[in-house]
């Protein structure tokens, strides 16, 4: 046993962490990250991908969290590409994957209807006898920039994911307003023909692996966003000088920062606990539901906690702290909120 | 990145589950109480049975008895014995002193204590406490008198665990006055039973003692039961806390694990008005996220062992892991609560008591542990300064 990252593990969190620095100001690096090879990491070379690994693509998610890069790489380089790279068609994984891996091409997934829930048995929207999609898909991020959408529809007892192009007739982008960093959209779909190609050969069994490598990737995101906090607010405690003194000088604010590192710490232990766990082939359902539930409670006490060390500063637009909050509760509810997960720990552990 | 216990780790952990199906722990006499860290109860005979298979001296260097294992079977034999609720009680502080012997033990120690040890035989307490001196350590008043080949121990000792069934005292006493606050400290492994030393025990709040006052009236202790280097005691206590409290706490995890795993089964096989227990929406909820810390908790330790084992530099890990798993104890023990309802308060033993009486006991026990062994505020601020590097809160003058 050794849970802490190997070397290589580290140098990519060191290559990744700096180059995430320099390009900080960089409103768009989605290019300069194809360069490195990023978006592709999940998919093999013989496609055109860096053929990384899971723990891979934790590690340098964390590291996009923790520098509050914007992008559509959760959706795009996790969940979509594993969808396509488990049930897509030869034809759909040749044409989209390559062109994903070098950043050209950008696919967003839709999943979530009016029952608002990653629950695939509560999902309403179907294909319609004439083989037609009407109706719309919630919080759909990346809309604006993705050149394919995959929509997943329940299909009798079973669930169907469908590859549409952004220009299909029908379908339209209605964005919502947010609190959130991320762009959201209300994907409407009027009598939008689907037709037996558009649709991937994988039902519920793929579309549960991603959400679970997808809900992986987003715990990652909340631990990196909330280690970026602890870091903040122990060096605001360190310099904000009040009564004479640093305020974390002070009990109260001491013992603040050390439950920041507590929630921190635990959060990732989980977190690389189940990575490794997938990386090893074993089933790790239950490990990514507790990673996920973890984070969502205590990355979130971190940001609300760090507000508070901040004191008014820190409520104001341009300090960072309220978009590694609001980014760490986005995160929190995408591939499963903490009541979803908590009811599949709930069974793990034997409750009726 | 690896999470997995090795091969031969994992064939010891079969080992102790093997002995522990043929020794049930129910079936061994317990002398002392369970204080609700995980470790059970105060068990000579376990200790000895124990002893019986070589696993208390197992990590110990092949020229001290042992056969030199490498220190996650510690991990692997707490891990089991904690699942099954064993009452091993006395371990952890028999390991740690016998690594302190084996570290810079005089030959008498070495020679006398440490097989005593490996048999099982000799437990010790801690003599740190005093009236006075609390969290803040340092204000003890005990005092060591060199007399020839002898030192004389004057003092009070209060909150030593087990120190009126264990065999040795480890008293902490000043034996200099130095410039220096914190210079001037020496340890002596002092035997029950010698004369002046008069050991009263305290009841706690559950009913039941675990422990025990000590009064030193001039207690003569040969020189060479000193352990570690005269005066500079205190430094060599600072060294040894990370690896205390990690010792000290291990066994939480799969100890609340074991308890929690009573409270799913009490949950699936009570029925309220009409439906299981298990529906209830808030307990479920309750519940997972219990299991959830729990697993979380385990990994903290788990991380806190690789940096002990390769002697990486620790500075609030094992700080940080000891308050969180004494406070998702205390968590644990209040969702226990909330979940027998009007049984709650109901002693093991009474009629009508429920997981026999476990969850009450353990809901008392559990509001000493964020005390015990550093309280949670002495450890936070030792997050916060040690680990963080937060500037230390100004001493009154």
């Amino acid at each position: 046993m050794d849970v802490r990252p190997s070397p290589a593990q580290q140098l990519l969190v060191s290559t990744a962490r700096e180059f995430l620095r320099k390009r900080a100001e960089d409103p768009a690096p989605w290019r300069a990250m194809a360069e490195l090879g990023w978006p592709g990491l999940l998919i093999p070379p013989d496609l055109g991908g860096s053929g990384g690994s899971v723990l891979d693509v934790v590690l340098l998610v964390e590291e996009l969290g923790r520098a509050g890069t914007p992008g559509p790489f959760v959706p795009s380089a996790v969940v979509a590409t594993s969808l396509l790279l488990r049930a897509g068609t030869l034809d759909q994984r040749k044409r989209l994957l390559p062109a994903m891996a070098a950043g050209e091409r950008i696919v967003t997934v839709a999943l979530l209807d009016d029952g608002g829930t990653f629950d695939l048995d509560r999902l309403s929207l179907a294909v319609d006898p004439k083989g037609r999609l009407s109706g719309r898909k919630l919080l759909v991020e990346a809309a604006d920039v993705a050149d394919d959408v995959l929509v997943v529809v329940r299909a009798g007892t079973d669930v169907a994911i469908f590859l549409l192009p952004r220009d299909r007739p029908g379908i339209a982008r209605v964005p919502l307003d947010t609190i959130a960093v991320e762009k959201v959209f209300e994907l409407r779909l009027d009598a939008v023909a689907v037709a037996a190609d558009d649709r991937l050969a994988g039902g519920r069994d793929t579309v549960v692996a991603a959400l679970e490598a997808g809900a992986l990737a987003r715990t990652a995101e909340m631990v990196g966003a909330a280690q970026r906090v602890l870091e903040l607010a122990v060096e605001h405690a360190k310099t904000r000088v009040q009564g004479g003194r640093p305020i974390g000088g002070y009990q109260a604010i001491q013992h603040a920062c050390a439950d920041l590192v507590r929630d921190v710490d635990a959060a990732r232990g989980l977190l690389h606990r189940a990575a490794w766990k997938l990386e090893e082939g074993a089933p790790a359902t239950v490990d990514v539901a507790m990673a996920k539930a973890y984070a969502g409670e205590a990355c979130l006490a971190v940001a609300r906690r760090g507000h508070q060390i901040f004191g008014a500063i820190g409520y104001c637009d341009e300090h960072p702290l309220h978009r590694l909050h609001k980014r760490i509760f986005a995160a929190s509810l995408d591939c499963g909120d903490v009541a979803l997960h908590l009811e599949t720990v709930a069974r793990a552990i034997g409750l009726l | 990145m690896d999470f997995a216990f090795s091969a031969s780790e994992c064939a010891f952990a079969e080992e102790v589950r093997n002995f522990l199906a043929v020794n049930p722990v129910e079936r061994f006499p317990l002398e002392g109480m369970d204080a609700g860290y995980g470790s059970g109860a105060h068990s000579r005979a376990f200790m000895r049975a124990l002893a019986d298979r070589g696993w208390i001296s197992m990590c110990w260097p092949e020229r001290f008895g042992g056969h030199a294992k490498p220190m996650f079977f510690k991990l692997v034999l707490f891990e089991e014995l904690a699942l099954a609720g064993a009452p091993f009680g006395p371990l952890a502080g028999s390991w740690q002193t016998a690594d302190a012997i084996i570290e810079y033990g005089t030959e008498r120690l070495r020679g006398e204590v440490l097989p005593a040890v490996a048999r099982g035989e000799a437990t010790f307490w801690q003599g740190y406490s005093e009236p006075d001196a609390g969290s803040d350590l340092l204000a003890l008043k005990t005092e060591a008198r060199r007399d020839g080949d002898h030192y004389v121990i004057r003092g009070h000792k209060i909150w030593s665990s087990h120190a009126g069934i264990a065999t040795h005292g480890l008293v902490f006493c000043r034996t200099s006055r130095e410039a220096r606050r914190s210079q001037g400290f020496t340890m002596f492994v002092v035997p029950n039973g010698t004369p002046g030393m008069d050991i009263r025990p305290i009841t706690s709040l559950t009913g039941g003692v675990y422990h025990y006052e000590v009064f030193l009236d001039d207690v003569r202790v040969p020189a060479d039961l000193m352990l570690g280097p005269e005066g500079q005691g205190f430094q060599a206590l600072l060294n040894g806390l990370d690896s205390d409290r990690f010792w000290g706490r291990f066994y939480k995890a799969p100890a609340l694990e074991r308890v929690l795993r009573r409270l799913v089964e009490y949950a699936n096989t009570t029925r309220v008005d009409g439906a299981p227990l298990a529906r209830d929406p808030v307990i479920r909820r309750r519940l997972a996220a219990m299991a959830t810390e729990i697993a979380a908790l385990r990994v903290l330790f788990y991380r806190a062992a690789c940096l002990l084992r390769d002697g990486a530099p620790i500075t609030y890990e094992t700080a940080v892991a000891k308050v969180y798993a004494d406070e998702t104890g205390q968590k644990l023990a209040r969702l226990g609560m909330d979940m027998l309802g009007p049984w709650a308060p109901l002693r093991a033993g009474s009629p009508g008591a429920r997981l026999d009486g476990e969850i009450s006991h353990a809901y008392l026990t559990s509001l000493g542990h964020t005390i015990a062994g550093g309280t949670a505020e002495v450890l936070r601020t030792t997050v916060a300064t040690r680990g963080l590097g937060l500037p230390a809160e100004s001493k009154r003058s």
